[in-house]
């Protein structure tokens, strides 16, 4: 498996899954350069579990090609496929202790004996789980099986892992460390690896890249900070991180126009209805603030304070402009001066932060 | 009377001191099983140490003569070799036959499911004897098979009135217990657990014996268990189908105690009936053990 192709480790070209007039995934393509981690993100039903199991060889494609080193993988059996998967409910063998479910994949391939117990034995070290290899999976806690499952996963060294929400079952103080730790072992290893979920903060703080998907379709693939920072359409911005929405019309000296007031945005967008959107946090206030002209390279809105949500790190201001409501974000102080409700503000954010997109057709 | 012995809550031993509603409400159903299994059950088995005198008489007299003679008779212990072994081959045939009907139906969801299950139930509905009469008619020397088998160009071979019919017959009438029994003990089996075994490597063959095979085998015993007591107690069809000339324990119970009026040789076998039972029960729990 050791060749790798210029353009790619894992291949994905076309690939497609319908379910009789379901199509859960729409001709997928998709490069994975080998040792890199990508993640498939979105909500759930959008066919990114779908294809990880086309991945693994648990389902078949309808139509397309998966290559694995510049090799036709799509047909072949899952047990030939030497692929690592992590299921979302670990899927350990209830009748088995730990270190023989960490053993099976080796058993499998008719390792000699010694070989197998110094692997399982080095794999259950890398979890620092050493210490109940005597236990059934029952007797272990959630972050504990979760382990035994990665382990189980990594000890056949497989040519690709598989994680498959593998935190979504965890609390949230260990979904923490956990991600530290698989992102860690992940890149001493070197392995090529895909991971399904939900959790943008996962995708983000985890992934090399990551390919954002909806209903079957990709919507953008890109590194975290273009997913976040350069979204390809509003789908992508809403869904990875908090965003405003408004909606405007170009104007014709190129900038838009929103309730009445004017901004300015990236100029490539075509004339007509346009959304334009702008992170809570990129928003700063100026309390009483008339801010009518623009200072070089700054939006300036007027609006109101509806409300105020104090969630400790930030508080979240709640502030009407005309009829959109915009949200602002801003860390505490730690002073107790908070604006009353009714109090104007004068919204400012940079250029750079606006994005622009034509109106979305409902689809 | 045999099957009974099977869910015997005869006892009244409250588990916790707490409650005296727990004893009130297992009254009732103590008494019945005092009144109506126990006390008949214990009745038996001081009657098989009684004398079996000419002409349907029990004698008073203490004696070990029954069970001696029973297992001193080459008839009887032939008989009761026989017995277990029949009884254990039909048991397994509806395991075979009955495991893949289970597994499919463990695998189907929604309302296919359910379709199913009242499939398999609906033999149930249907008295064992009009099902061995049904047997009776397929397999009979001029029945469908025999005419297949001859419309071939072979010579059909006898499937009513021995063995073979005993088999057939039984094993179509236990098939529905063993299914239920099956399904009830694949509660541990995750088709994700099965996945997990395939993406590690392991082919399909190696997925069932390793893993499917293992988690699915409290079911395989308490399904065994019971089609096993339930086949060596059953006495309509192997007097039917094996036309007089299949000798099993519970036939020869009946022989003896309507027939030949032998009441006390009857009580003995029916009390070995009981120790074969209890013998099964050991089996069963031991295999649960292992499981865990």
């Amino acid at each position: 498996m050791g060749q790798t192709t210029e353009d790619g480790f894992l291949q994905l070209e076309g690939v497609t899954k319908r379910y009789g007039d379901f199509e859960a995934v729409r001709s997928l393509n998709l490069l994975v350069g080998k040792g890199e981690l990508v993640a498939f993100l979105g909500p759930s039903g959008c066919g990114k579990t779908t294809t990880l199991r086309m991945i693994a060889g648990l389902a078949t494609p309808t139509a397309g090609r998966i290559l694995v080193g510049g090799r036709d993988v799509t047909v072949l059996p899952v047990h030939q496929r030497d692929m690592g998967l992590v299921f979302q409910s670990y899927a350990l063998f209830p009748h088995m202790t730990v270190e023989r479910n960490v053993a099976f994949g080796l058993e499998t391939r008719k390792l000699p004996r010694d070989e197998i117990r110094q692997r399982v034995g080095r794999a259950l070290a890398m979890v620092r789980l050493g210490h109940l290899a005597g236990r059934r999976p029952r007797e272990l806690s959630g972050g504990q099986q979760q382990r035994v499952a990665l382990a189980r996963a990594l000890v056949i060294e497989p040519s690709i892992l598989l994680l498959d929400e593998p935190l979504s079952n965890l609390d949230a103080k260990l979904r923490d460390e956990m991600r530290g730790q698989i992102r860690q072992i992940q890149q001493e290893l070197g392995i090529t690896t895909v991971f399904v979920t939900h959790d943008q903060v996962e995708a983000l703080s985890m992934c090399d890249r990551i390919v954002v998907m909806r209903g079957g379709r990709v919507e953008q693939v890109g590194s975290p900070f273009e997913i976040y920072e350069r979204p390809a359409n509003q789908f992508v911005a809403s869904f990875v991180g908090r965003i405003n929405r408004l909606s405007g019309s170009r104007t014709g000296d190129g900038a838009i126009a929103v309730r009445g007031q004017r901004i300015l945005g990236s100029p490539e967008i075509a004339a007509g209805e346009v959304d334009v959107m702008v992170r809570p946090h990129r928003i700063r206030i100026e309390w009483n603030g008339t801010g009518r002209v623009h200072q070089d390279g700054t939006n300036a809105v007027l609006g109101r304070l509806v409300r105020t949500t104090f969630v400790g790190d930030v508080v979240q201001f709640h502030i009407a402009v005309g009829e959109d409501e915009l949200l602002v974000e801003q860390p505490t102080t730690g002073r107790p001066d908070l604006p009353e409700p009714g109090t104007p503000a004068c919204l400012n954010w940079r250029i750079e932060d606006t994005l622009v997109f034509p109106k979305e057709q409902a689809r | 009377m045999t099957a009974a012995a099977l869910s015997a809550p005869g006892r009244t031993r409250p588990g916790g001191r707490r409650a005296g509603l727990a004893v009130a409400l297992l009254l009732p159903i103590a008494l019945v099983n005092a009144v109506a299994f126990l006390a008949p059950v214990l009745n038996l088995a001081r009657m098989s140490f009684n004398e079996a005198l000419p002409g349907g008489g029990i004698g008073d007299a203490f004696t070990f003569e029954n069970w001696i003679g029973l297992l001193r008779d080459p008839f009887y212990v032939e008989l009761i070799v026989n017995s277990i072994g029949i009884n254990l081959f039909i048991t397994l045939l509806t395991l075979v036959l009955s495991y893949p009907i289970a597994l499919y139906l463990h695998r189907t969801t929604g309302r296919w499911r359910s379709f199913l299950t009242v499939l398999v139930i609906s033999p149930l509905l249907t008295s064992a004897v009009v099902r061995t009469y049904g047997w009776i008619a397929i397999l009979s020397d001029s029945g469908p098979v025999a005419q297949a088998i001859a419309a071939l160009g072979f010579v059909p071979p006898r499937l009513m009135f021995n063995t073979t019919g005993v088999v057939i017959g039984l094993t179509e009438i236990l098939m529905p217990y063993m299914i239920l029994s099956l399904l009830a003990g694949f509660g541990r089996l995750d088709p994700r657990v099965e996945e997990a075994a395939r993406t590690l490597g392991a082919t399909p063959f190696v997925t069932f014996r390793r893993v499917v095979l293992p988690l699915t085998l409290p079911g395989i015993a308490l399904g065994c268990l019971l089609c096993f007591v339930l086949a060596i107690s059953s006495f309509i069809t192997p007097r039917l189908m094996g036309g007089g000339r299949v000798f099993l324990l519970a036939t020869e119970i009946y022989d003896q105690a309507i027939v030949t009026l032998n009441w006390p040789l009857a009580a003995t076998l029916s009390m070995l009936v009981l120790l074969i039972f209890g013998a099964a029960l050991a089996a069963y729990s031991r295999v649960l053990k292992a499981v865990e």
